[in-house]
């Protein structure tokens, strides 16, 4: 059964694009600005788990957790050295967007100029055996193992933004973060605190996505699009719609170069894009306006 | 037996948008206990004085005490020494329920108690949030909505409460209501208010005093009472509305 390996296969890329989508989407529903230096993150998770893996010897689970850490607090610095100054200044979100262009470039280059912009490959640390899937078909352990992954890092984001008061306080300043500010909330800790988390989640993505493929200092640009072409279809700002726009786009693209050509990938990507912002802009859970009170 | 110091204080404030002035030097006090009225036409500086209050546009100018003490210029840390607002327009968290709302605005207490206690107070003066606490607070109707933003503020559990124009919008009958309960606010809990209004007949018959503000400046002040016989305040604010 070749399709059900496909969908899996579409399922586990699209979940990792999922993690990346969502911290996308999270920063955009709370600053109104569309963060292009989001891959820069997952570069940056990427490339420490490389060099713990390969030059400090260790093993996966501390390497994996100093990424992780890693990029969450680069991803608070670039806000508060790249961004913060900006929003003090002004209401309008278009500079930070430019200066966020400004900081991909920044993070990429860094690295093409510090080790080089070669491809690397993370060393085979994630299990990559056949597995059989209830006699249905077969799929790699390290699509499973992703999947589940970008699952248990999904539902633990949920489970912070519900259960706890600083989630609540998130989820409020993503409807109006003044009015947050109103509530006694520390804005500048809370987007912080958004950042760390968004940081983070691209991490987890970036080591399944060097693991998958390969790691290179570009990486990050092209996976910022597809998050953003997944943001846009599920609707931006909306978290289940980063979710579910990052599954269909995996889906169809594994589902694209499974059964036509893997060249025709990314026409594929960019024709969601076009098909969506012209049959309907807001996405499939965007906010439709009319809540205006 | 007047020698009372006020519990909330402006001296001089001044803000500017740009180039243009929005507060030019108003001073107002808020003694403990008492409700305090602003009234003005539209873009007098209302709005512009409560968030220069609550540090959400920036003092040029003047100073801001609560207790005598300066007030903090951020807006958190204006919550946390005891001002909330309700602000303008109520805007409450609409995909947030009611009770994720209230939860919102006890968001710099900590003690479980003390959230569980204000809680309570809430929904004694608005038993209408209690019935509603699992609906969305977007779907509630204006009248709600303020009650639910006045909530929210007061679960912050302030020394002083500031509102901003809480008859916006609202139908005549509910408007009564919500002046209603904001006595009852302030006679059960003893919590001092500051209103901004245009409706100025009705600020007037909620306040104790209340300040005119006209385009930047504080032209008039005195007791409530009298400031509604005021012939110049009549011609000016409540013309044609005597009942």
């Amino acid at each position: 059964m070749d399709i059900i390996q496909q969908i899996i296969n579409g399922l586990s890329i699209g979940s990792v694009y999922a993690l990346i989508a969502v911290g996308y989407s999270l920063v955009y529903s709370v600053l109104l600005f569309s963060n292009f230096a989001h891959g820069g993150f997952l570069v940056i998770g990427g490339y420490i788990c490389y060099f713990a893996l390969r030059s400090g010897g260790m093993n996966i689970w501390v390497a994996s957790f100093a990424a992780l850490i890693g990029a969450g607090v680069s991803a608070v610095l670039v806000e508060r050295f790249a961004y913060r100054p900006i929003r003090e200044r002004t209401p309008v979100t278009l500079y930070m967007l430019i200066a966020s262009m400004g900081m991909s470039i920044v993070i990429e280059n860094i690295f093409v100029v510090t080790i080089g912009g070669r491809f690397r490959a993370l060393p085979p640390v994630i299990p990559m055996e056949p597995v059989n899937v209830f006699g249905l078909a077969t799929t790699s352990a390290f699509d499973l193992l992703s999947l589940a992954t970008a699952v248990v890092f999904l539902i633990g984001l949920q489970l912070f933004l519900v259960k706890t008061k600083w989630g609540l306080a998130i989820r409020a300043a993503s409807y109006n973060l003044k009015t947050a500010g109103l509530m006694g909330v520390n804005v500048n800790r809370l987007i912080a605190i958004v950042f760390f988390v968004a940081g983070l989640l691209a991490a987890v993505g970036g080591i399944f996505l060097s693991a998958r493929y390969t790691l290179y200092p570009q990486l990050g640009s092209m996976i910022t699009t597809k998050a953003f072409v997944a943001a846009v279809l599920g609707g931006l700002g909306s978290l289940p719609g980063a979710v579910i726009g990052s599954l269909i786009l995996g889906l169809a693209e594994m589902l694209t170069a499974g059964f036509i050509s893997s060249q025709f990938r990314d026409l594929v990507v960019f024709g969601i894009l076009i098909i969506t912002l012209i049959m309907r802009p807001t996405g499939l859970f965007g906010k439709s306006v009319g809540e205006k009170v | 037996m007047e020698e009372r110091n006020p519990i909330l204080s402006i001296k001089n404030l001044v803000v500017n948008y740009g180039a243009i002035q929005a507060l030019k030097g108003a001073s107002l006090d808020v003694y403990p206990g008492e409700i305090v009225a602003v009234i003005g036409a539209n873009g007098a500086g209302k709005s512009t004085m409560m968030n220069a209050i609550m540090g959400v546009v920036k003092r040029a100018c003047g100073e801001v005490f609560l207790d005598g003490e300066p007030l903090a210029e951020k807006s958190y840390q204006v919550v946390k020494a005891g001002v909330s607002l309700a602000p303008e327009g109520r805007n409450v968290f609409a995909p947030l329920t009611v009770m994720e709302n209230l939860q919102m605005g006890a968001f710099p207490l900590s003690n479980r108690k003390v959230i569980a206690t204000e809680l309570e107070k809430v929904f004694t003066l608005f038993p209408r949030l209690k019935e509603r606490t699992s609906q969305y607070a977007g779907t509630l109707s204006g009248g709600e909505q303020q009650m639910l933003a006045i909530g929210r503020a007061m679960m912050a559990k302030p020394r002083v409460l500031l509102l901003d124009e809480p008859s916006l919008g609202l139908a005549p009958i509910i408007i009564n209501e919500i002046f209603a309960e904001l006595t009852e606010i302030n006679q059960l809990f003893g919590i001092a208010m500051l209103v901004v209004e245009q409706n100025a007949r009705k600020a007037l018959m909620l306040s104790n005093r209340a300040y005119v503000l006209q385009t930047g400046n504080i032209i008039l002040e005195g007791k409530s009472s009298e400031l509604l016989h005021n012939p110049e305040i009549e011609a000016a604010y409540l013309c044609g509305k005597k009942k």
